[in-house]
């Protein structure tokens, strides 16, 4: 690298690539985002076509249709209204949900005795989606703000705990009998090896748990609340509008989206070295 | 010095019980580089275990300096073929070899010097920042090798740790290895099933039969200057002698492997 100087200048010149980026090259670094951006407008196209031609477009209104819908619902602040009430909801119980089963979760993975004692509840009690459990916590909690909690709370804690299990347990054994060697006590070993090397796990199930909030607020707000986006789909549909539903359908698209993008920036911000590593182990 | 007198493990499922280790006896001099050579199956990862504090015996006394080995104890540090899983791959090099210093409970004062001692000799002080998955095999076993020194122990158990190197890279840890071992003086038991790494590195290689009922079958002390030359005949002549010897059981060794039996 030292000595190169002049001849590294002559290979750019030889290479006409390097000074005028041909349309190749161009393609070569946006193809992501082009194919993206391809892909979504031909997936409206699709839409607008179907809509237009095949189906009623009472039942499935042409993209157009819907932007123009929303426009005002935007404006006015209705949607943000709804969008922040339900992000509420599913921040309290994914979080709530989150912290306590990877509390319950690293005991569980740690302590067989517990794990013996507690997992033949949660094998059974896993299979209660959130909606299962509508019906009881609305007579619980009432169709307030703490139904919708303890729903979030309920989807988001059993896959937690589950991946955090699993995180704790695949620890390598190596790496805590060289910690055992280098002169860690069991609860050194614990808190400094066993926790760390679950991370990638406990992340992996919060993002799969965020997912899954995402679709269990809409059928509990539907079926018990008076707010929120599950509210405006009902809302909407008892008043045949379909447009209107079209609308929310697509913001429940864009949040869940944008709210996993954030949730990954956020751990690469703060959790990277535990996470970005973990092919390693 | 480790004494291993009698030793008898015995793998026990609801099913079978596995005799994996009968009647072993060995003595270790301080100081002195000792191969656990044999195909696998053969228990010397599971002898390393026990002189580790990893697993209990059935039978027998192990002690080190004269006191029963009953847990992992701070003379003692292992180092695993798998540095990949054996690093913590979320710490600096730098903070993989602080982790024994501030786990022991060592002077924070001390540890600039020590951690700067080690990672020269193992020649990474120039990496000291980067994560183990950023290092090749051959540095993340360097720093194995550092982050064990660091605590400064008497013995390193070596559990086939350059088994998975390119031979290339296995010659130069070889020449690594010797050095740090000819500075620091330690006692180092070395498992391996590899006759030629076993030569270029022992004082004493010991051979061990296939099991069940593994014992020592021979103790071999090469009496020959190192760096050791493999095409030197000396050298070659006893390369032949062990794999004559090993040949029988590596046989069986295969065998075994397909009768699924633990280990």
């Amino acid at each position: 690298m030292a000595q190169v100087g002049d001849s590294e200048v002559n290979v750019e010149a030889a290479v006409p690539g390097i000074a005028r980026p041909s349309l190749h090259d161009l393609w070569e670094r946006y193809r992501t985002y082009l194919l993206m951006v391809a892909s979504l407008l031909v997936g409206f196209g699709i839409w607008h076509l179907l809509s237009t031609f095949v189906f009623n477009p009472f039942l499935i209104p042409p993209p157009l249709v819907v932007f123009k819908t929303a426009i005002p619902m935007l404006l006015s602040g209705e949607i943000l209204a709804d969008v922040t009430i339900s992000l509420k909801r599913v921040l309290v119980g994914f979080v709530t949900g989150s912290f306590a089963a990877i509390v319950l979760g690293v005991l569980l993975g740690r302590i067989r005795l517990l794990h013996e004692l507690f997992d033949p509840i949660i094998e059974l009690l896993r299979y209660l989606s959130p909606t299962a459990m509508i019906p009881i916590a609305v007579i619980w909690f009432g169709i307030g703000e703490m139904s919708k909690y303890f729903l979030i709370f309920w989807g988001t804690f059993f896959i937690v705990l589950i991946n955090t299990v699993a995180g704790v347990w695949r620890t390598p054994i190596g790496r805590q009998r060289a910690a055992e060697c280098l002169g860690a006590n069991p609860l050194q070993i614990f808190a400094l090896v066993v926790i760390p090397s679950a991370v990638p796990y406990i992340v992996t199930g919060m993002r799969i748990a965020m997912a899954s909030s995402f679709m269990s607020i809409i059928p509990a707000e539907i079926l018990a609340a008076d707010s929120g986006i599950g509210y405006l789909l009902q809302k909407s549909s008892m008043l045949m509008q379909t447009n209107r539903i079209f609308v929310a359908l697509l913001t429940i698209c864009i949040v869940g989206f944008l709210a996993d993008r954030v949730f990954r920036i956020l751990v690469d911000r703060t959790l990277a070295r535990f996470t970005s590593l973990a092919a390693l182990s | 010095m480790l004494q291993v007198t009698n030793v008898r493990k015995v793998y026990q499922s609801a099913q079978v019980s596995y005799v994996a280790l009968d009647g072993i006896n060995l003595q270790i001099d301080n100081g002195e580089f000792v191969c656990l050579l044999g195909p696998s199956g053969c228990g010397k990862s599971t002898l390393l275990n026990i002189l580790a504090g990893f697993e209990g015996v059935n039978g027998g006394a192990v002690t080190s300096d004269g006191v029963a080995i009953r847990a992992a104890g701070r003379e003692r540090v292992m180092l695993f073929q798998d540095a990949g899983s054996a690093l913590f791959p979320w710490l600096t090099v730098e903070e993989n070899v602080r982790f024994g210093l501030r786990v022991r409970n060592i002077p924070k004062a001390s540890w600039p010097e020590v951690i700067d001692k080690y990672l020269v000799m193992v020649d990474l002080e120039r990496h000291r920042e980067k994560f183990p998955s950023q290092l090749s095999g051959g540095m993340r076993q360097r720093l194995q090798i550092a982050r064990a020194l660091a605590v400064e122990p008497a013995v390193l158990l070596m559990d086939e740790p350059f088994a998975a190197l390119d031979a290339l890279t296995r010659r130069r840890m070889h020449a690594v290895l010797l050095d740090i071992w000819q500075r620091t003086g330690k006692t180092i038991v070395f498992v391996t099933h590899d006759i030629a790494e076993a030569i270029t590195l022992a004082d004493r290689i010991a051979i061990m039969s296939v099991g069940p009922r593994s014992v020592i079958s021979r103790i071999i002390a090469p009496d020959l200057a190192r760096p050791r030359d493999l095409t030197d005949p000396k050298v070659a002549r006893l390369f032949n002698d062990i794999e004559a010897q090993l040949a029988p059981d590596l046989a069986r060794s295969e065998e075994r492997a397909l009768q699924q039996v633990p280990h």
